[in-house]
This record gives structure tokens, sequence and C-alpha cells, in this order.
């Protein structure tokens, strides 16, 4: 009944770089199985230490969410540790905790993901508890009122006590018109208040089925024993039917946006964002690996251009970053983030910022730059085969974004294929004017006498 | 389904004593000039990862707040012949990162390359450089003063960064551990190169130097590399030993007001040294109050049971002199009095009762049984052979640490917490809207 697994040889092409290397040390083979009841499940086998990493994405996430129950996500993520059918609120983690295992759970945009680290024999342990969870959960009441006080306290931990946290949020509300992302994936405050278990229930009804989950195991496993650990425990649970899922797609942007948020602090900050597309929207696939690799001209590596020439050379900025996710499932943005150098104001970090990329429609990255860039990509994609966790993820990630795990075997070989012309081209296609969003952080006087100044 | 689930805990549970825990040989040798080496090869990724730990920390500033803090920042700003860009651009050319940071106790340069020998040379040279040739350039340490002193600024826009400065403003009065490591406003505005550069020649020396190397490289590559970087350093001076704790100052409760939704709580006064024999004791029943996440009683009481904090904890932070038992929470303004309440007997509760037999066993089961995961990378091997070494620890530390937390009983928990941890020596620091920590 089983179908077969897959096997695929991921990353050939970095370790031909590296002399020393050798292939029976370092498995790269993504073992994949499909159970019969749609679960999908990724291994990686990696016997550097006793130990693995098991998770589970389900393809739902605050981008799912509509207007009113913005952050149900995430609350729904804090109350899978609160009781199910089987286990008492707060078992499943003394479970783990029993077993040595570490623990924990993240939602993003695009996904909720659960995870447990633990020495590898425990694998059983954590498959056992998540196959619960995702088919019988208990929301109560009397939890559900507890826990929605500590997301709010979350949220006041993380944003309304954040100046810069709070400004990211107006500001993508304000960069996104129809596309989801404009939301914060905690939710809004009123949102979150007016939250009912009900709201819960359907969400979890809705999106917690094996058809709509992705099991990710990496570390000292045997893939033949976690597949038929992941068909004993999840096998029996059935799928549900989905309705297709409403694009939202982000309408065209018609000209520059620009908003002043005034926030209790010392620092000023600027946030710059122009809309570009992803790996999973893209029409040219190679545009968004020159967009990742630009990113990487201005921002990666302490030599990059923004930290030499504004930081150090101009000294307009005391901090300043680029950055792009291109694995976002919808269009997102291409971000500029900074802070003015003592006397410098926001306008000229924004103006120098402006000119970096000006730089880069006008004249092509030399070939020495170019070079630096890859470098750091080839000796990243080794770094982070030192942790399991970052392993799993990027399979998790990829696969739940719907862009594929498979993709990730052709990062490296599509960043080093990257010409200074198309880096120019992206620029010019990308970073304009009319589709930038800009917003200044104006720090008001911090006077505690007169009490909190907060928007909402 | 429930009695299934624990009959397969049960079998499981069995396990924990007969397996082997593989634990790694820490080598050491020593350098002429008094810097102390230890190394352990690894296999399976052509990565090395390098510590160079300086006893040069903010205890070591004086007046002069923020020296320490500044001349890390300095370190890779320029060198020999290279500048700050040309050392950045050189180590971005192989990927290799490198970076410098203080602590109060230490000041650390921290290296990653790949370890191919083409790679790891040009990276290597950089280090080499940095570590025996910083240049001090005036622009640059004009620039990273002033950016230091953004810093600074940026400190009193965070009511948790607020309420940690004023908590070991307290704990410590005249002692150095008293002072931000980045140093104050004033005290930075005053900093000049010069002292910068005495500085750096009076400790960043041989004798004041552990090298700690983690990675795919043989033993008679990393004493060469090793030479390379460190051998020529002057042996110099060993740092004279900081100043003991007092001890500790009555408690005291400090409000300071801010206008934040929640109020940032923290508890704290100085407890451990290094290799303190109540370690183990303090350390397994701190995982059981505050160190163990949601198995943890202040979470618990806080969060679970009353929604009053997205994060609760508590922990011992042993450095060379007396370093801080620490306990925080934030909450929304007006559930102040509550988590004061709540936090306090639960801390009292615990230092006069100890743990009970049952979450000893749990913390036992946890902290065993997760070992393998304290060593499963190259990076947590670095940090904790870095935490082994600078401690004065046995090199055969890891081997006797399950060992040593099996060992011990509730009852040597809850003596040792009261011999150590006393409510009326603690202070209680609280910043946000709220000005009656006890309404």
């Amino acid at each position: 009944m089983k179908k077969l697994s897959v096997t695929v040889f991921l990353l050939n092409s970095l370790y031909s770089l590296t002399a020393f290397a050798s292939p029976e040390l370092m498995p790269n083979m993504v073992h994949e199985k499909v159970l019969k009841n749609g679960l999908k499940i990724l291994v990686k086998e990696d016997r550097r230490a006793p130990v693995m990493v098991s998770q589970v994405w389900y393809k739902v996430g605050a981008s799912y969410e509509y207007d009113g129950i913005t952050g149900v996500s995430h609350v729904l993520e804090h109350m899978m540790f609160q009781g199910t059918k089987n286990l008492e609120p707060g078992e499943f983690s003394k479970i783990i905790a029993a077993n040595g295992g570490q623990e924990n759970a993240f939602t993003g945009a695009d996904y909720t993901a659960y995870f447990q680290t633990m020495e590898a024999s425990r694998l059983e342990v954590s498959l056992r508890l998540e196959a619960e969870r995702m088919q019988h959960l208990n929301l109560q009441q009397k939890e559900y009122e507890k826990e929605l006080q500590v997301v709010m306290e979350e949220r006041r931990l993380r944003t309304e006590d954040k100046p810069q946290g709070q400004t990211y949020e107006y500001f993508k509300a304000m960069a996104y018109t129809s596309s989801s992302y404009r939301n914060p994936i905690i939710g809004w405050m009123q949102d979150l208040k007016d939250m009912q278990l009900a709201d819960l229930a359907q969400w979890y009804q809705r999106w917690y089925a094996p058809n709509n989950a992705t099991l990710v195991v990496v570390g000292d496993v045997d893939a033949a024993l976690v597949f038929s650990l992941a068909e004993k425990h999840f096998g029996a649970i059935p799928a549900v039917s989905f309705a297709p899922i409403k694009k939202r797609v982000e309408v065209p942007q018609l000209g520059v946006r620009r908003g002043i948020i005034k926030q209790t602090a010392r620092l000023p900050y600027v946030l710059m964002g122009y809309k570009v597309p992803v790996l999973n929207t893209a029409d040219k696939e190679t545009d968004v690996y020159a967009l990742e690799v630009l990113s990487g001209i201005l921002s990666s590596g302490n030599s990059a251009r923004l930290n030499s020439r504004l930081v150090r050379g101009q000294q307009v900025a005391t901090s300043v970053s680029a950055g792009y996710d291109l694995n976002a499932r919808l269009d997102s943005l291409f971000l500029f983030d900074g802070v003015p150098a003592d006397g410098r104001s926001l306008q000229e970090l924004e103006k120098a910022i402006i000119t970096e990329i000006d730089n880069l429609k006008t004249t092509p990255v030399q070939q020495q730059e170019l070079e630096r860039i890859k470098a750091q990509v080839i000796a990243a994609a080794v770094y982070q085969k030192d942790s399991n966790f970052y392993q799993a993820m990027q399979l998790g990630m990829l696969e739940t974004v719907g862009i594929g795990w498979q993709k990730e075997a052709e990062y490296l070989d599509k960043v080093k294929a990257v010409t200074a012309e198309q880096i120019q081209a992206a620029a010019n296609s990308y970073l304009i004017e009319d589709h930038l969003t800009v917003v200044h952080m104006q720090p008001q006087p911090i006077d505690s006498e007169q009490g909190a100044s907060h928007a909402q | 389904m429930h009695s299934k689930l624990t009959v397969l805990i049960a079998f499981l549970l069995t396990l924990f004593t007969l397996q082997s825990q593989a634990v790694p040989t820490i080598q050491h040798w020593q350098l002429a000039n008094g810097a102390a080496v230890y190394f352990v090869p690894t296999e399976g990724l052509p990565l090395l990862d390098v510590q160079l730990v300086f006893d040069a920390g903010s205890a070591r500033d004086g007046e002069k707040l923020g020296l320490a803090a500044l001349t890390s920042v300095l370190i890779d700003q320029g060198a020999g012949s290279l500048d700050a860009q040309q050392i950045a651009e050189q180590l971005d050319s192989v990927g290799a990162r490198m970076g410098a940071s203080s602590s109060r106790d230490y000041t650390s340069v921290s290296f990653r390359s790949l370890s191919d020998q083409q790679t790891l040379k040009t990276a290597w040279d950089v280090l080499t450089k940095v570590v025996n040739t910083p240049s001090f350039p005036v622009v640059d340490f004009s620039r990273e003063k002033q950016r230091t002193l953004l810093s600074i600024k940026q400190r009193e826009e965070s009511p948790g960064t607020l309420a940690q400065l004023a908590l070991y403003r307290q704990m410590y009065g005249p002692h150095p551990y008293a002072n931000p490591i980045q140093g104050q406003y004033d005290s930075v505005e005053k900093l000049s190169v010069d002292e910068l550069k005495a500085f750096h020649k009076k400790y960043y020396v041989g004798s004041n130097l552990t090298v700690v190397l983690v990675g795919g490289v043989s033993r008679q590559q990393a004493e060469l590399l090793v030479d390379q970087a460190v051998g020529r350093l002057a042996a110099g001076e060993k740092a004279a030993p900081i100043a003991t704790v007092d001890t500790p100052l009555n408690g005291a409760v400090i409000h300071q007001p801010y206008p934040s939704q929640q109020t940032h709580v923290l508890y704290g006064m100085p407890v451990l040294k290094h290799n303190d024999e109540d370690y183990f004791a303090l350390y397994v029943g701190n995982h059981i109050l505050g160190g163990s996440g949601f198995s943890s009683r202040i979470v618990k009481e806080i969060r679970e049971e009353r929604g009053l904090a997205y994060s609760a904890y508590s922990y011992f932070s042993p450095m060379l002199q007396k370093g801080p038992f620490m306990m925080g929470l934030q909450t929304k303004n007006e559930s102040l009095g509550e988590a004061v309440k709540a936090s306090q007997q639960v801390l009292t509760q615990f230092i006069n009762e100890g743990p009970s037999e049952e979450e000893l066993i749990a913390a036992k089961k946890n902290i065993s049984g997760g070992f393998a995961l304290k060593l499963d990378s190259n990076k947590k091997l670095l940090a904790n052979v870095v935490g082994i070494v600078v401690s004065g620890a046995p090199l055969d530390y890891l081997n006797t640490y399950v060992q040593k937390v099996n060992a011990l009983t509730a009852k040597q928990i809850q003596q040792a917490f009261q011999r150590r941890v006393s409510i009326k020596n603690m202070t209680l620091v609280t910043v946000g809207e709220n000005k009656d920590a006890n309404n």
C-alpha cells in the first residue's frame, strides 16, 4: 500500500567546491513519502549527533486570515498546548520534557509549525503526540480565556512597547492594499479582544488535517522507520476537502506612499519597501534570484554596500540593512530599514539609500563584488548544516508556502548563475518609486508623567 | 489512547540509564606566552569554529566606563595595512565570519570559516592581523564611539533594558559589575583612542588569553593555526583578580516610571561564582523553579494558571565573581500587583520548601534525557567548551555531568537555596506605568 519513497540528492554542486567534503559523512538526501490521507513526510538523515528534530508544518498562517479574526492562527497555535481528548492541558509539554525534549511552535504569515528536538530514540513520542493534537484538540473555555491574555501580553511585549516593532506594523498596513500581508501575524489588539473560542474551533476544523500538513524529521533517524511510525500514528487520520484558498493578490501600486509614525522613542527610524515578486509568484524565476543577490550586494556581510558606504563612508547611518524573503507565498516587499547617524536626518538617510539603488540601476556590479556575495552564500549553506533545526525549517517552509522542498537543491546553482546584467535589470524593473512605501518614525519625548501615547 | 501513551513513555524512560553518552574529549596545550589552548576535533562538516577569550571584560573599565566594549568594537576596524573595508572584504570573499564582543568578565573574538586550506588561510590571515596589529584608526574610533552613544540612548526606549540596568546598579553597588557593559553616555563621550590602545596593550596578551577551537582540522593544523594567530602576542601580565562581591546588600524595591503598557518585573541578587560547589544543586533547583519553560513553577503559576505574562523565567548566571540569580516577567500595568504577589510567593515557597520528589524526578529526566542536545552541533560544542574552560571546571566536566545531576536529592536543593538565595537580600525592580508594586 505504501507509495515508493523518492530520494533526491541535494547540493551536489556545493560539495564539488569543497575539496575534502566526503559524501558519506554528509548525507544530503531527502526522503519523501506521502501517506494515503495526504500527509507529506520529508526525512533527512544526519548522523552527526544522536538527536533528531521533528516538525509538523500546517499550511495556514496570518495571510490566510480575514478582517475581524486577525491573529487567530497564532492564538490557535497557543491552544495546541492546552489539552486534547487524551491529554490534559500542559500534559503534552510534560511528556516531551520527561523525554529530555525541547519543544515549541511558531506562526508566520504563511505557516504554523510545531517542533520537538529530542534524543533520536524518542522520535515516536513526538509523532504520537503530534498525531493526537492534529485530530483531537480539546478547546476549553477556561484555558482559552487565560491563553488569550497570554497572547495579549505577547503583543504588548513585541509591539505596543517596541517602537520599531509598532512602526513595522503600521508600515505593512500602509504598504499593502488588498494583500493579506497587511495584517500583523499576532493580530490587531481589538481582534484579539473580540476573538471567540468558536473562531478557533472553526479554524482548527478547517486547516488542521493531514492533507494540509508536512512532517519533517531531520537527524539520526532511519527514513524507513520514520515512514512506518508516521503511518502508524497519522495513517488513520481522515483527509478533509479544501475549498481553494482565495487569491487576494495585491492590487498594483500606483505611486509612492509616505507616512509618519510618532512613537515614544529615542532614535528615529526609517522603513522602506518596494513591491516585488517571489519564487512562488514570479513570471521569471531569474528575477527573483537576481533580487536575492542584489540584497546581498547591499547588505550581506560587513563589506556590503550599505555598511561600507552609508555607515562607514558617508556616516549617514548608524545602522542600515536591506532584506528580501524570496520564500514568501505571495508578492512581498524588498525592505530597507535604518537609523540615522547622530546629527543626520531621516531624509538624508532615505536619500542615501535611494542613491545606492540608483547606482545599481545605472552601473553593473563588479565581478569581484559579485563573487564575494556568492562565496558567502556557498559558505552559509555549509554553516546551516550545523543545525538540524535549520535544515528541517528550510524543507518545511519551502513545502508549506507552495514552492516545493525540491527547490532547495537548486538554490546555490541559481544564485551562482546570477549575472551583473540581471541584477541591474532587476533593480530597474522592481525598485521603482511608484512601488515604494516609506515610513519615517519620529521619536516623541519619553515623558513618564504623560502616560502612554500609543495609538491603540 | 491515554493509557497507550503512558505505556510507551514508561518504556522509553527505562532506556535512559542504558544509553551511553558520547562525550567529546577536550585536548589542551599551552603556548610559551601563556595562552591556554583547547581543541575538539570534529568530523562531518568542513568547518572551523574558534573563540579567543581575553580576560578583558567591562569589569576592567575602572573609571572609564565602556572602555572594554569600545576596544572590542574597534578590533576589526583596522589592522596592519588593512582598513575596515579591506578586513571585511577579505573575510566576505571566503564567506568567513568574525566578530568581537564584551561581557562584564570577558572580551571574545569569535571566528567561523570553511576549513578547506585555501579558504581558511585567507580568513585566518585576517584574524591574525586583527589580533596582533589592530591599528585603531581615529576616523573609525570617532564613528564607532558615536554609534555606541546612540546605542546607549536607545537603551532608554526599552523598559526591559532599563530594568536590567537598574537591577545591576542596585545589586552590585560599588562593584564594577554594577555598570552597563557599554558604559554611560558621559563616560563613553570622554574616551580617547589612546585609552583604547593602552587597554588593548595591557589586556590582549598571551597570559590573559584562552583559545578554543572546534572543527574539522587535525591537531597538527590546529597547533599551526594557533601559533600563527596568537603565538607572537606578548606574554604580558595576567589581569589581577576582579574584586570580590561583598555579602549581598539588603534588597531594595525600585520603581522606575516608564510610559509602557507593560511593567517589567525583575528580581535579583548576586550568588554564584564559577565552579561553586552548590552549582549543580542550584542549577537543577532553578530548572524546576524557572529554567525549563512550561515545566517550571514560575511559568505554571504566572502564565499557565493566571495568564499574567508571555514570558516568565529565572536563572543563575555564574561569573568570575558572584554573578546574579534573576527572576523576571512582564505584565500589563494593571496586573502588576497580582504578578508581583504571585511571583514572590513562588520564590518564597521554593526557597522554604524546595522541590517535590516528583518535580525532581521530572527535572532529572529532562536534563539527562536531553544531554545529547547540548552537544549536537559545532556551535553548541564550542559554547560548552568555552564555558567549561573559562570557568576553570575540570575538562571531564561533561563526562560526570549527568551523574552529578542524578545524584542530587530534594533536600540538597532546598538547603542550597536556603544557604544562597534569600528574599531579604533580593532587589525588586519594576519599570512601567504602575507606581506601586504592592497595590
